[in-house]
C-alpha cells in the first residue's frame, strides 16, 4: 500500500473521530448547565473554559475571542474554520484526505463523509443554539454510521487497520484529556482559569456533586455501560477505574489501547513479547502498564502527571507510525531531530492548501 | 422524422449539419437515430435524462471551472444526442492521425538530436529554439524505442463543406478520455435499444491499449513492468481523470510525494519499504516535474527523476519538451514536416494560419481583426483568444496591441464555422451546436487509435468554444460500419 494512502486512510479516520469527540464533550456541557441552573450560575465562564482546555487551545482561542461564554465556545468548536480542531474543520479535513484516495476507499464511505460534510455547510449557529441535542446527535450518529459502513464495505486489511489504530489513538487521547479536564472543574472550589491549568491539584476530593460526574460518563456514552459494573455508588474512584481501566468498555482508554495495538500488531505481524518497530514496542509496553495498573497506582503517581505521561506518550506513539509507515526515511534521521526531518505528506490541520496552487496547472 | 427533428432548423446554408445535408433531408448514417427518437415523447427524454444523470452523479464525473464561485466540483454537461461517425470518413480521420502523430515524433526526434530540419530551414531555427516549450535539458537523450509522444490528443474540426481539419495538436497531457468512456457507458444504459440497432466500434478497451502502451515503453524488459499515474493532486481539473485511468488500468495512482529518487531509479514508497517504478503515465506539465531541474519551487514534482529519465532507468509518457508542437505558431508548419519526413502529402489539413511574426501576415491581420481568430501561442483550454467577430472594438484594439508588443506569441485564423449537431436544450427542443472531435492517439510499438475519441458541444447557443474549461459540454461519438 502506498505510504500516502495509508496515512491519508489515517488522517480521514483520526479527524472523524476527534469531530464526534468534540460533539460529546460540548452536548455533555449543554446538559450538565441545564441541571446545574438551580445550583449555581451558568453563565460561569469555568463551565466553558473548560471545553478549550480539552483541546488545549487556549491562546488561540483567546486571540479570537474576548470572554468564555456557550456562544464564542460553541462558535470556536463547532464552525470556526482558523481552529483546526473545530468540528467543521474536522469533517472538512476528513473529506480532504477521504478525496485524495477515493480511489481506495469503498464508494459508500465517501458518500458518508461527503453527506456529513455537506449537512455542516447547511447548519447555522443559531440551529445548534436552539436545538444543540439533534445536532449533536447528528454528529455523533454520522461518526458510528462511518464505522459501521467501512466495517461492512472495506476490507479489513492493512488499510482497515490504520483506520483502527488512527481511531484509537485519538479516542485514547481525547478521553485521557476530558478526564483530566474535568476532574480539576469538579474540584469543590472552581479554581481560576489560570490555576486550572497552572496549578493542578493532584488530591481527590470525595464531596463532587454527582451530576457532574454523571455527565462525565455521559460523555464518553459511558453511564449505563458504568451502572451494570459498578451497582453501588457513583463516586471518583470508581468512574476512573472505569474510563481508565476497564478492558471491555469501548470508549475506556485501556480498550482503546488494547484495540489500537492489535491493529498495529496486525500490520507488523508483531506478537506478544516479540516486536518488530518502535511503534509496536511503545504501544506494547503502554498496553502492559494498563494491565497490571490501579486506580491508587494512578493516585500515587498524581491523576493529572499521569494522564499528561500518558497524552505525550500517545504523541510518541504517532511519531513512530509515521516514521515506519508513512514517511520515508533513512536511518540517520531516527536518531535525530523529528521534527525537522518529517517531510510532512499528509492532508493535517492547516496544511490542507499547502500546493494547490500549483495543483491548478492548465490541462489541455 | 422525429417530433423533435421536426421542429429542428438546421440552417445548412450558413454551416455544415452533421445530421441534416444541404437538401435537408436526414444522412444516410442517421437514419435509424432519428427513427428511434421519433419513437420519443418528451417524457421518454427527461427518463432517460434521469438515467445519464444518477450514473454520471453516483461516477462522481465531475470537471474544475477555475475562478467560478459556486463550488470547485461541477458535473461535466452531456448532449443525449450522439455523434455519428460513418466508417469510411473514420478511415480519413485515422489514418490522417497515424501520418501526422508519426510525423511529428520524428521532428521531436529530430529538433532533439540533430536538428537537421532546422538546418535545412524548413522550420525557421528561431522559432523552435525560443519557442516556450522547447526543453534544453533534453537534448540529446534518447526515450525508449524512440517515441516521444505516447499519447496524443489532437482537436479536429469541421469547415463549411464538412472537410476535416486539424485545429491543433495536444502532444503534453492530453485530458478528456474519461469522459469518452464514461459517456459510451451511459448512453448504453440510457438507450440500449438504439445499441441494436447500429454496429457501434467499440472503445472499451482504450484502458487496456493505454496500459500495453505504457508496459512496452519499460526500459527494461520486465515480466510485469511497474506502471504508475502521476497527478498533481485533488486540486486538479482533471483529477477524477487520472484517479479513473489508474482504477481501470489496475496501477498506482501516484503524486510527487509517493515517489523518490535514489541512485537514480525510481520508487514508490509504501508501508512496505520502497518498491522500483518503471513507467510512468505523467499528468504533470513538464514545468513542475522535477525541481531540480525545472521549476525550484515544485511540490508536485519529484527530486532526481530527470536524471533517472536521462540515464534510461524509468520511462515517462509523454516525453519531456514535446510541448512545442503543441505552440501553435509551430502548428502552422506541421504540414511542411509531414512533408519533409514522410514525403507525403498531409491526408488531414490544417485550419489556415497567419503568423503575425511575417511582416506581410501582420499586416493582413491588424486589418482583419474582426473577422479573424486571435490565439497566443502557447495557451490552451480556451483561454487568452479573441473571436473576432464576437469582438468588441476595444477588445480589439488591445489584442492589436499585444500582437504588435510579442508577434511571436500570438497566431490568427480565419473563424471557422464550425459543423454543427443537433443538441438537447432543456430537453424539449433541439439546436445545432457547434463540436469538434478529440480522438486519442496511442504510440507504442504501434499507432493504436480507439474509434471515436470526444466530441465537445458548444451549449451555449450559437457559441463556438467547446472546452470544458470554459462550460462546454460532450457527446458519446460512435464510429458506425454499414
Amino acid at each position: 500500500m502506498l505510504s500516502r494512502v495509508a496515512e491519508s486512510l489515517f488522517w480521514m479516520s483520526r479527524y472523524f473521530e476527534r469531530a464526534e469527540n468534540t460533539a460529546r464533550f460540548l452536548d455533555v456541557n449543554f446538559n450538565l448547565l441545564l441541571d446545574l441552573n438551580n445550583i449555581t450560575h451558568a453563565e460561569n465562564p469555568n463551565y466553558w473554559i473548560a471545553l478549550i482546555l480539552v483541546t488545549s487551545d487556549k491562546d488561540r482561542f483567546n486571540e479570537l475571542y474576548q470572554e468564555y461564554t456557550a456562544y464564542t465556545v460553541t462558535d470556536y468548536l463547532v464552525f470556526n474554520k482558523d481552529n483546526p480542531n473545530s468540528i467543521t474543520s474536522c469533517i472538512g479535513l476528513a473529506r480532504e484526505n477521504a478525496r485524495s484516495i477515493i480511489e481506495s476507499i469503498s464508494s459508500e464511505m465517501w458518500e458518508q463523509v461527503n453527506n456529513l460534510y455537506h449537512y455542516l455547510q447547511s447548519v447555522t449557529p443559531l440551529t445548534v443554539q436552539t436545538d444543540p441535542y439533534t445536532f449533536y446527535k447528528e454528529i455523533k450518529n454520522a461518526s458510528h454510521l462511518f464505522q459501521g459502513i467501512t466495517d461492512n464495505t472495506f476490507s479489513h486489511n492493512e488499510g482497515w487497520d490504520f483506520i483502527q489504530i488512527a481511531k484509537y489513538l485519538e479516542r485514547t487521547d481525547n478521553i485521557a484529556r476530558l478526564i483530566d479536564v474535568k476532574y480539576h472543574m469538579l474540584l469543590p472550589e472552581l479554581k481560576s482559569p489560570h490555576a486550572l491549568s497552572e496549578e493542578p491539584m493532584d488530591v481527590v476530593d470525595g464531596s463532587v456533586d454527582i451530576i457532574q460526574w454523571m455527565a462525565v460518563l455521559k460523555s464518553c456514552s459511558a453511564l449505563e455501560a458504568f451502572r451494570k459494573v459498578y451497582l453501588s455508588k457513583i463516586d471518583p474512584d470508581n468512574i476512573l477505574r472505569f474510563l481508565i481501566l476497564d478492558r471491555t468498555f469501548p470508549r475506556s482508554i485501556n480498550f482503546s489501547v488494547c484495540a489500537a495495538e492489535d491493529a498495529l500488531w496486525r500490520i507488523s505481524g508483531s506478537s506478544r513479547h516479540r516486536y518488530v518497530n518502535n511503534a509496536d514496542r511503545l504501544i506494547g509496553k503502554m498496553e502492559a502498564e494498563l494491565s497490571y495498573t490501579s486506580i491508587e497506582d494512578i493516585y500515587g503517581k498524581g491523576l493529572h502527571h499521569y494522564l499528561g505521561d500518558l497524552e505525550q506518550r500517545l504523541v510518541k506513539i504517532g511519531e513512530q507510525v509515521h516514521l515506519t509507515y508513512f514517511a520515508y526515511h533513512t536511518p540517520e534521521i531516527e536518531s535525530g531531530d523529528i521534527e525537522a526531518a518529517l517531510p510532512f505528506t499528509g492532508i493535517a490541520g492547516g496544511r490542507a492548501n499547502w500546493s494547490q496552487a500549483q495543483q491548478h496547472q492548465q490541462q489541455q | 422524422m422525429s417530433r423533435f427533428f421536426e421542429r429542428y432548423e438546421a440552417d445548412p446554408a450558413s454551416f455544415f449539419d452533421e445530421v441534416i445535408s444541404k437538401e435537408g433531408v436526414p444522412r444516410a448514417h442517421y437514419d435509424k437515430l432519428l427513427h428511434r427518437f421519433g419513437q420519443f415523447t418528451t417524457d421518454d427524454i427527461r427518463a432517460r435524462r434521469q438515467i445519464v444523470n444518477i450514473f454520471f452523479r453516483n461516477q462522481g464525473i465531475t470537471f474544475t471551472v477555475y475562478g467560478v464561485d459556486e463550488g470547485i466540483e461541477r458535473i461535466f454537461p452531456f448532449d443525449l444526442i450522439p455523434r455519428v461517425v460513418p466508417a469510411n470518413e473514420w478511415q480519413t480521420i485515422e489514418k490522417g492521425l497515424a501520418q501526422r502523430v508519426t510525423a511529428l515524433n520524428e521532428f521531436l526526434k529530430d529538433i532533439y538530436h540533430t536538428q537537421k530540419i532546422l538546418k535545412d530551414k524548413v522550420v525557421p531555427a528561431e522559432l523552435v529554439l525560443g519557442s516556450k516549450h522547447f526543453c534544453r535539458e533534453f537534448v540529446g537523450v534518447n526515450p525508449p524505442q524512440g517515441i516521444y509522444i505516447h499519447v496524443t490528443g489532437s482537436d479536429i474540426i469541421r469547415d463549411q463543406n464538412g472537410k476535416y481539419l486539424v485545429l491543433e495538436d495536444n502532444l503534453r497531457t492530453p485530458s478528456g478520455v474519461s469522459y469518452m468512456l464514461q459517456n459510451r457507458q451511459a448512453m448504453k444504459r440510457a438507450f440500449p435499444v438504439l445499441f441494436e440497432k447500429y454496429k457501434i466500434r467499440p472503445i472499451e478497451n482504450y484502458p487496456q491499449e493505454l496500459l500495453r502502451t505504457l508496459q512496452e515503453i519499460s526500459p527494461v524488459s520486465r515480466k510485469d513492468p511497474n506502471v504508475v499515474v502521476l497527478t498533481p493532486g485533488i486540486y486538479n481539473s482533471a483529477y477524477f481523470e487520472h484517479s479513473f485511468l489508474a482504477r481501470q488500468m489496475g496501477v498506482e495512482l501516484t503524486e510527487g510525494k509517493d515517489l523518490v529518487v535514489n541512485n537514480n531509479k525510481v520508487y514508490t514508497r509504501t508501508t512496505r519499504g520502497l518498491e522500483r517504478v518503471d513507467v510512468i503515465y505523467r499528468r504533470v506539465d513538464d514545468a513542475y516535474l522535477d525541481p531540480l531541474v525545472f521549476r525550484p519551487d515544485s511540490k508536485l514534482g519529484v527530486a532526481g527523476l530527470i536524471n533517472a529519465y536521462r540515464k534510461g532507468n524509468v520511462s515517462l509518457a509523454n516525453a519531456i519538451g514535446t510541448g512545442v508542437v503543441d505552440d501553435k505558431v509551430i502548428y502552422s508548419f506541421v504540414p511542411d514536416i509531414i512533408k519533409y519526413y514522410l514525403g507525403e502529402d498531409p491526408i488531414l489539413e490544417n485550419v489556415p494560419t497567419w503568423l503575425p511574426s511575417r511582416p506581410a501576415h501582420m499586416k493582413y491581420i491588424l486589418e482583419n481583426l474582426g473577422s479573424l481568430v486571435v490565439k497566443a501561442a502557447n495557451e490552451s483550454g480556451g483561454y487568452g483568444m479573441l473571436i473576432g467577430p464576437e469582438s468588441t472594438i476595444a477588445e480589439q484594439e488591445k489584442f492589436a496591441e499585444m500582437i504588435v508588443a510579442n508577434p511571436r506569441n500570438y497566431i490568427a485564423q480565419p473563424t471557422i464555422s464550425l459543423s454543427r449537431h443537433p443538441s438537447f436544450f432543456n430537453d424539449t427542443e433541439l439546436y445545432g451546436c457547434h463540436i469538434d472531435l478529440r480522438p486519442y492517439v496511442l504510440y507504442g510499438k504501434t499507432i493504436t487509435i480507439v474509434p471515436g475519441g470526444l466530441t465537445r458541444v458548444a451549449l451555449k447557443k450559437g457559441s463556438l468554444v467547446v472546452n470544458s474549461s470554459q462550460g462546454g459540454g460532450s457527446k458519446d461519438t460512435w464510429v458506425v460500419d454499414e
